[in-house]
């Protein structure tokens, strides 16, 4: 199966590959994986809790180069933004920036379960803070 | 289309071994050797030849553990769902390992390359023992824990999949 340039490109320069301390408070970290072919993926996010913005985004993603590509495109994508627009970021967007065939499709379903997963991970851990601190 | 297992002769089981199977494929292989259709017609040969192909399909499946404990459960109705979620503790079990794998290989060190492998390997021995335990269990249903089993074991496959290929990247390195 033939990847597009943009797969390919992002497959041999991922960016943002790497680790945010899972333990510190204001890092979300989401795991997901792809069952039906055994891949798996870590993205993680560092919000300035008074902004609201996220800071850093980091991931590793042990897969295909399709799953790759998305996740490293993911991460691009929500630097910068607040958690609530990185909510909003839809697998359909990923699709069509790296012009994912259907069988790879999932890939992308996968960075965005990434996304949100590290997202609600960030919101319990603040949300638990809260709780301490009043 | 028939299922691989009655396809080559064989009972609907987890628990078959290698030999059997390889003996079922053989026999069948002999019968269906093109050989054997010369002089007959050629609507004979191309039913022999077809179901030859059949055979050769059925044996990738049925010799494969994981092939297999998936086609047993899609015989029984219990196919496991591509939708279905990785447990949590097996994403975090396999990207620890594949972490610990990356970092051994690039920093050259085949030892613990070999170590996480022979690991791996007991692993993927012990989860088809699960799965044939589970099976005898449950024959009949297709239970979650059986479709966990396979999600685990597709994981470990996966990985040892990569782990031949690094071994043999650095087998061919003189």
């Amino acid at each position: 199966m033939a990847y597009s340039d943009k797969v390919i490109e992002h497959y041999e320069n991922p960016r943002n590959v790497g680790t945010l301390d899972k333990e510190d408070p204001t890092v979300g970290t989401g795991l997901v994986g792809a069952p039906a072919c055994g891949d798996v993926m870590r993205l993680q996010l560092r919000v300035n809790p008074e902004t609201n913005i996220i800071e850093d985004a980091k991931f590793k993603t042990f897969g295909c180069g399709s799953a790759i590509a998305s996740s490293s495109l993911a991460t691009e994508w929500v630097k910068g933004k607040t958690v609530e627009e990185a909510m909003e970021l839809r697998n359909t967007e990923l699709v069509k920036e790296l012009n994912l065939p259907p069988v790879k499709i999932h890939c992308s379903v996968l960075a965005e379960d990434a996304i949100k997963s590290a997202i609600e991970d960030y919101r319990r851990k603040q949300a638990a803070r809260r709780a301490e601190t009043t | 289309m028939s299922d691989p297992f009655s396809t080559l002769g064989l009972p609907a089981s987890f628990d078959l071994r290698p030999d059997e199977i390889d003996r079922a494929y053989r026999d069948l292989q002999k019968v269906l050797h093109p050989d054997r259709f010369a002089g007959r017609s050629p609507q004979e040969r191309r039913l022999g030849f077809g179901r030859a192909v059949e055979v050769n399909q059925a044996y990738r499946i049925v010799r494969n553990e994981l092939a297999r404990a998936e086609a047993l459960l899609t015989l029984r109705g219990h196919a496991v769902s591509p939708d279905r979620k990785a447990l949590p503790a097996l994403l975090m079990e396999m990207m620890e390992r594949r972490e610990a794998l990356s970092e051994a290989r690039a920093a050259g060190d085949l030892e613990t390359v070999r170590a996480v492998a022979e690991e791996v390997r007991s692993e993927r021995a012990a989860a088809c023992t699960q799965l044939s335990e589970l099976f005898a269990l449950e024959p009949e249903a297709g239970s979650s824990s059986v479709a966990d089993a396979v999600i685990r074991l597709r994981y470990l496959e996966r990985f040892l999949d990569e782990l031949e290929a690094i071994e043999e990247d650095a087998a061919s390195v003189p």
